[in-house]
């Protein structure tokens, strides 16, 4: 069991639940997640539950959107136009999705960073969501005002 | 309190996963059984989610008092993939579906 494997998955953990001093390569953990995650060594905690959580912030800010979208599109009817609902619509869910893909791709992303030790990488996520942010609401502000 | 942070985290997240979900049956007198699918997609999700949280403050709780913690890859790719799944198809009702 405690075989070690010539392989960059050497370092991957074992899940905690053999024996709590089991370190044994990858007896844990299964190769498909090793190999997601990559070679290296393991983080401090912390930073891998602190990774978690950010994903979990921007999974939760993808889900407003998703709200969001649905809401315009579904509570709006006497308000706007159909083609404006759905525009508006249209454009928070995709939103969203970006945001859902980009924040579990950012998570690996750090996830390998910091098992090598090496500098965490931009986020594209926060560029996104100001532009995606900023021109829906500029698209809300014209409409809004177009109505008045 | 890093454990409990995060254990917390994902329960939020499961909470805005219910009303997601719930907003979406607002499609169902108009849309029918399809956004009603994506209901239980996002109850499913939740339950997931709810079913892990013991398993996830352990797990946690050992990994700090160990010095290491096996990242969820699982989880973390799962929700990643059940909100994208979601979006696509909330987007497929507002597109596709017709319209009364």
């Amino acid at each position: 069991m405690r075989s070690s494997r010539d392989e960059p998955s050497q370092q991957a953990p074992a899940t905690p639940g053999a024996s709590t001093t089991d370190r044994a390569p990858g007896s844990g953990r299964g190769g498909r997640s090793a190999r997601i995650l990559g070679g290296g060594t393991e983080p401090d905690p912390r930073f891998t539950l602190a990774n978690e959580r950010t994903f979990l912030a921007w999974i939760r800010t993808a889900l407003a959107l998703l709200a969001g979208g649905v809401a315009v599109e579904a509570f709006t009817t006497d308000t706007f136009a159909q083609p404006v609902r759905t525009g508006l619509a249209v454009v928070l869910l995709l939103l969203a999705m970006v945001l859902a893909v980009a924040a579990g791709v950012r998570w690996l992303a750090v996830e390998r960073a910091m098992r090598q030790q090496a500098p965490l990488p931009l986020s594209i996520l926060v560029p996104v969501l100001a532009g995606g942010g900023a021109l829906v609401a500029a698209a809300f502000l014209v409409v809004v005002l177009g109505n008045a | 309190m890093q454990p409990e942070r995060t254990t917390l985290a994902w329960n939020r997240t499961m909470l805005a996963l219910v009303v997601a979900g719930v907003l979406l049956l607002r499609w169902v007198p108009r849309h029918g059984w399809f956004p009603l699918g994506l209901t239980l997609l996002t109850a499913a999700t939740a339950l997931v989610i709810t079913a892990g949280q013991a398993r996830r403050y352990r797990r946690s709780a050992r990994g700090i008092r160990d010095g290491r913690i096996d990242a969820d890859v699982a989880g973390v790719l799962g929700t990643t993939v059940a909100v994208a799944l979601l979006g696509a198809l909330a987007l497929v009702v507002v597109v596709a579906l017709p319209l009364r």
